[in-house]
């Protein structure tokens, strides 16, 4: 190798280009979240076990036939994640409250974008263990196939759970500093969730009838994608004006 | 028949158009009114202080 | 100055008004399917177009608010949200006794009315967290990014009927390339809007005169207080 050529993948090593940097960033903060929430493991057990209980009393509550439960099987589960979904983004902010973390994650080299960006990581991962589990229960209790078109079904659920978990960490970043925190999270984020929540429904509904997607149906997905880019984008370039000013 | 009650429906959409709007003027007024008595009181507690 | 401006444009709204419900009533004939309970669309369709015009004036007023910090740009973002949602509860309900008629039934969710509806609610939201933070440039700053989320909800009710199949009405004014009324039905529409624009600006801008009113008497108390 030529001293240039060394030269240039030391330099390569010690200066990452932007993106690695800033992805590098981000991934930190998604990476401390976890360990910490994987450590306490006090979110996510009553998350959990709300969505589980939730999901008992429906099929308590309902006792549905098996055409009953393949119409409602979508709206079903993720009106559960939905709501299971709130516990844990409602703590995505507020559990930098106390001892000021918050104020010193803000004051950090970390940028309000990688500082948001993190945060969805690492609740997105949250919510999809929560699914995981719930969903083989859902099958269990409710008598469901749900394994044909796995990949689609995957597909739906990554993209449904990301457009929650992206519109509920803005508006937890939103309301993190209110005293009505707890009630203006969910008034704020379901509505905003509907289009998105719609979609999500409307597919899964769908893939668990075992009928693939495809023609008329194929606008839900793009309004999906559409949706979570959008919001991704606007969350990224709004966080920092909201959290710091 | 159908008519009658097609027509009947119309002036209840009409009705509650306005309705709704005037609620909301009566709305504003009487924040109005709040407003000017509060802001009526606040002069005078500053008058008085002002005088001590 | 400003009264004056509130006193004329009221004046000329009412009479545009009066004017559009003698044509409405009086000179347009009967819609051929369905009878005379179409003219509702002479407010549900003006409304909706009022209402979008006002959630768009305060998302611009809000993306100002951000860019300059004046705040008379989150004044009047509070005020076209507030008359905005009391235009789109017009919508909503001239829309269900329409529907009613109609279709039979008082409400569905296709993607036009979940729509409108969610556009609703957050609106409402808005309000209510305007209520819920007392210091005004944390205020005003939230407000105004919630501001501008909302709005792309706004804009999902606008294309709705193009995206989807809905029950509601496919486009049919000139605008969107519908070309489902002749001119002669299509042109109240538009002269009702004008008096509704009008009708909203007058509350808008009383709205913001009661904005400027609370604002002098929290400087007041301020002031009393450090007396």
């Amino acid at each position: 190798m030529t001293p240039a050529g060394s030269i240039a993948t030391t330099a390569k090593r010690h200066n990452p280009p932007v993106v690695a940097r800033w992805a590098r960033g981000a991934l930190a903060i998604a990476v401390k979240d976890l360990r910490s929430e994987l450590r306490s493991k006090d979110t996510i057990n009553a998350s959990l076990s709300f969505a589980l209980v939730i999901l008992l009393l429906f099929s308590f509550a309902f006792d549905p036939g098996v055409d009953t439960v393949r119409e409602i099987s979508g709206g079903l589960l993720w009106l559960v994640f939905a709501f299971a979904g709130a516990l844990v983004l409602n703590r995505s902010y507020s559990r930098e409250l106390p001892n000021d973390c918050l104020d010193a994650l803000l004051s950090s080299p970390i940028s309000g974008a990688q500082l948001f960006i993190g945060k969805c990581v690492a609740n997105w991962v949250l919510l999809l263990v929560i699914e995981i589990v719930c969903i083989p229960v859902f099958g269990v209790f409710y008598n469901v196939r749900w394994t044909s078109h796995l990949g689609q079904l995957a597909l739906v659920f990554m993209l449904g759970t990301w457009a929650l978990t992206v519109i509920g960490t803005m508006f937890s970043a939103m309301t993190v500093n209110l005293r009505l925190r707890e009630i203006m999270l969910p008034i704020l984020v379901y509505p905003m969730m509907i289009p998105a929540l719609m979609g999500a429904i409307r597919l899964t509904t769908l893939l668990m009838a075992g009928t693939e997607i495809s023609g008329d149906d194929l606008i839900w997905f793009r309004l999906l994608i559409g949706f979570n880019i959008i919001f991704t984008i606007l969350g990224v370039a709004f966080v920092e004006i909201v959290l710091i000013g | 028949m159908v008519e009658a009650r097609n027509l009947m429906y119309m002036f209840y959409g009409f009705l509650a158009a306005w309705l709704i709007v005037i609620f909301y003027v009566v709305m504003i007024a009487m924040r109005e009114k709040r407003l000017h008595d509060e802001l009526d009181r606040v002069r005078r507690m500053v008058e008085e202080r002002e005088k001590r | 100055m400003r009264l004056k401006v509130i006193y004329a444009l009221s004046l000329i709204a009412s009479v545009l008004l009066a004017f559009n419900l003698y044509k409405v009533f009086m000179v347009l004939p009967d819609e051929v399917n369905q009878g005379a309970i179409y003219r509702i669309i002479y407010i549900h369709v003006p409304s909706a177009i009022t209402c979008f015009t006002c959630f768009f004036t305060a998302m611009v007023s809000s993306a100002l608010y951000l860019i300059r910090k004046d705040m008379r740009f989150d004044a009047v973002a509070a005020a076209s949200s507030e008359v905005g949602l009391v235009f789109a509860t017009v919508v909503l309900v001239t829309g269900s006794i329409w529907a009613r008629i109609i279709w039979g039934i008082w409400w569905t969710w296709d993607p036009r009315l979940t729509s409108m509806f969610v556009c609703w609610l957050l609106y409402a939201g808005y309000l209510m967290l305007r209520r819920a933070i007392d210091e005004p440039g944390q205020r005003a700053r939230l407000a105004a990014v919630l501001s501008i989320f909302a709005f792309t909800d706004v804009i999902i009710v606008w294309k709705s009927i193009e995206w989807w199949r809905t029950e509601h009405p496919g486009p049919v004014l000139s605008i969107r390339n519908g070309g489902g009324m002749s001119p002669g039905m299509e042109a109240p529409i538009w002269w009702n809007y004008l008096a509704l624009v009008m009708i909203a600006t007058v509350l808008i801008m009383v709205r913001m005169r009661q904005e400027d009113l609370r604002r002098e008497i929290d400087s007041l108390r301020r002031w009393a207080h450090a007396l």
